[in-house]
Formats: structure tokens, sequence, C-alpha cells
């Protein structure tokens, strides 16, 4: 049994009510999503073991899936997301290593196992990744889990990388993944506020990374100037982004896709293309389609 | 009307089906389009019918009807 069909057959023997989901994510492109499953859930393997994986992973992604659509009800309830500062998402998640990690695996689990995020990584990969120049030098704002990065590297071989988080959980984890995918050195992780432009190097990137972490910021306008600013004229960037997607430590309401548009561009940053995707199911009777948005974006400039 | 009683109103009103029969060993399995999204949904509909609020973490690790029942029946009892 392959580690994708372990996964489905776990899911459905423990966790029933989240099988639809993943036949979804599956009906995306089954072909591909069997060989991402497999290529992510090595690496999880990698990390906790041959069995201690889905123990570890899939209950996370159940716990995390089922807090989302949670904050998703609240929020149609509500008319606003939960939290709307940095502070409090610190003290209710990031502040909390056991939460953290928890968060971060569940997340990592999302990438293939939610429908939309695997239409994402699937535009990610062969929108993005496939055109970006030889050899490049690739820097990842907040990489989380790691997996975009490690994915990149994965699908690259003449890529290589260097990621920024504030958080040590995060760094922890992505390295982890990093060594078990056997990327690990050309992957650099440091712990640093990547939106402290004084300490980020400029205009060094051949790319640019940075998945849904734009929804997390009270000011976003910072985070796009930071990508901007690293990215050498004429290189290109790959920016994630929620929308009415409310989630425990989401802050930054995006009601529309052009609001995702428009600050990319008022930062000297040419959106190139883009995809929003919303999941196949939605609450009942819900006022609001919870989407995600990828934007390929360019710096002003030629390509050195 | 005990718990289960009225939780099994409320399971009838969100599925929408008047045939619906629970008891202490219902889970997923047994109701037809009891998935992730109906779940919260659910769950949603039970706060209103019980003047009650969950933390999210509080309904994920649940595996039956019982141990909702067992949830609902803790929360009533410290508010």
């Amino acid at each position: 049994m392959t580690r994708a069909e372990s996964l489905l057959a776990y899911v459905g023997a423990h966790h029933p009510m989240n099988l639809r989901g993943l036949e979804e994510a599956r009906e995306v492109s089954p072909a591909d999503w069997d060989a991402v499953a497999e290529q992510f859930l090595g690496w999880a393997a990698g990390v906790w073991g041959a069995e201690g994986w889905q123990e570890r992973c899939i209950p996370a992604f159940v716990r995390f899936s089922s807090d989302v659509i949670f904050a998703q009800a609240r929020y149609e309830a509500d008319g606003h997301y939960e939290n709307s500062s940095f502070a409090e998402c610190n003290e209710h998640v990031y502040s909390q290593r056991d939460v953290m990690d928890d968060y971060l695996w569940g997340v990592f689990i999302t990438n293939f196992c939610w429908s939309h995020h695997m239409e994402l990584s699937l535009f990610f990969r062969d929108r993005f990744l496939a055109r970006l120049p030889g050899a490049p030098a690739i820097v990842e704002i907040a990489p989380g889990h790691g997996g975009w990065g490690v994915w990149a590297l994965s699908n690259r071989p003449d890529a290589r990388l260097q990621g920024f988080d504030i958080s040590p959980s995060s760094i922890a984890i992505a390295s982890s993944i990093a060594k078990a995918a056997g990327v690990a050195d050309r992957v650099t992780y440091t712990e640093r506020n990547a939106l402290d432009l004084a300490t980020m190097p400029t205009a060094s990137a051949d790319a640019v990374i940075c998945s849904f972490l734009i929804e997390h910021l009270e000011d976003p306008g910072l985070l796009v100037a930071n990508i901007a600013n690293l990215l050498k004229p004429g290189a290109r960037g790959y920016l994630a982004g929620a929308i009415t997607a409310a989630q425990v430590d989401h802050i930054y309401e995006f009601k529309t896709e052009s609001e995702l548009v428009v600050l990319c561009e008022q930062h000297g940053l040419r959106v190139v293309e883009t995809l929003s995707v919303a999941p196949k199911r939605t609450l009942r009777k819900a006022q609001y389609l919870p989407r995600s948005m990828g934007l390929i974006l360019e710096k002003a400039g030629r390509t050195t | 009307m005990s718990t289960i009683e009225q939780l099994q109103s409320v399971f009838r009103d969100v599925f929408e089906d008047d045939d619906i029969a629970i008891s202490r060993t219902t889970t997923a399995r047994d109701v037809a389009g009891w998935d992730s999204v109906m779940n919260v949904t659910l769950m949603i509909s039970v706060e209103r019918a019980f003047s009650l609020r969950f933390k999210s973490g509080n309904i994920a690790g649940l595996k039956n009807v019982g141990e909702l029942v067992d949830l609902i029946d803790r929360l009533k009892a410290s508010a």
C-alpha cells in the first residue's frame, strides 16, 4: 500500500467526516495527487517514522480543518474575523509551542488534502516554479511548515533557498522536513522577522515565495513592500492569500481578489497571473465564499 | 426532554430528514451527508438549541453521539 492509499484508508477508518474532502482533492488531478501526496507524506514519514506519521499528522490535519470551518461559521455569524491583532493571535497560537506544532503539521497536509489548495499547489508548480530562470536563488518569507519551499527545491534541483521565519517552531519543522526531503544542503532557515526591511537583503532574489502570511498581518502592505525589495529587477514572486476565509489567526480581511492585486501594483509589482480557488463544499446558506488566491508577480525592470 | 431527544430534533432539522433516529453509538457513518462541513453546521445548531458555546477544539475529537451528549451535559452543568 502506498502512503497516499494508507492516508485514505486511515481517514476512512478514523475520521470518516473528512474522507469526502480528501476524495475531492484527489479528483482535482488523480495522478498529480497520488504523486504529491506520496512526496509530502514521505517527508512526514522521514520526520516521524514509517508508522508515526499517521498518528502525528492526520489528527492534526483533522483538528486544523475543523477549526477552520468552525472559524468560518463564527465569521458568518459575526461578520468579522475573530481576532484583529497580532497580539491576540500571539496569545492564542504563536506563543504556544504545542499548539503551533500541531497547527503547522495540520497546515502541511492541507497543501494536497484540501481540493482548492491542491489546485493552488499545481498552479505554483506549473505556472511559477517551472518558469523560473536557471539555478534560481529563492527567498521564502515565513515558510511556516516549510512544505512550499521544500517542494520548490524538490521540483527544481538547480535551486537554492533562504527562508526567514519569526517562529522557532517553524524553523524546527521546516528544517526537519528539508532534511527528510534530502534538500537540506540547498536551504538555510533563519529565525528573523522577515518584515523588518532593514535586516533583509535587497534586490538579491531570483524568486520570492510567500504563502498564506499576508492575511495574518495587521499591515499587509509591509509584506508586499518587502517582496518588492527582495526581488531582482524582472524577477518573479509567488504570493498566496486568503479572501473572506476565516481562521483563528487571520486578522486582515481581504474581501475581494482585486484588493490583493491593487496592493501588489501599488508596490511596483506587476501581476502576471492569478488563480482564485474555493472549497467544493461550503457552509449552508453562507454569505461568504472562502477563497485562496495565488498571484504570480514580477518586479519592474529587466532581468540581469 | 432528555439531551439525546432534543439532539435528535436538531439532527432532523440540520439533515432535513424526519426519519433520522440517533443513539449514543451513532457515528458519521450512520447519517448520510454528515461530513466535516455539515458537522460544523450541526454544532452551530446544537449551540443554538442548547444555548451554549463550543470551543473549536471541543468538537474535532468527538467520536459518536454519546460523546456529544456528554459534552453538552458538561457544558450545561458548568454554565
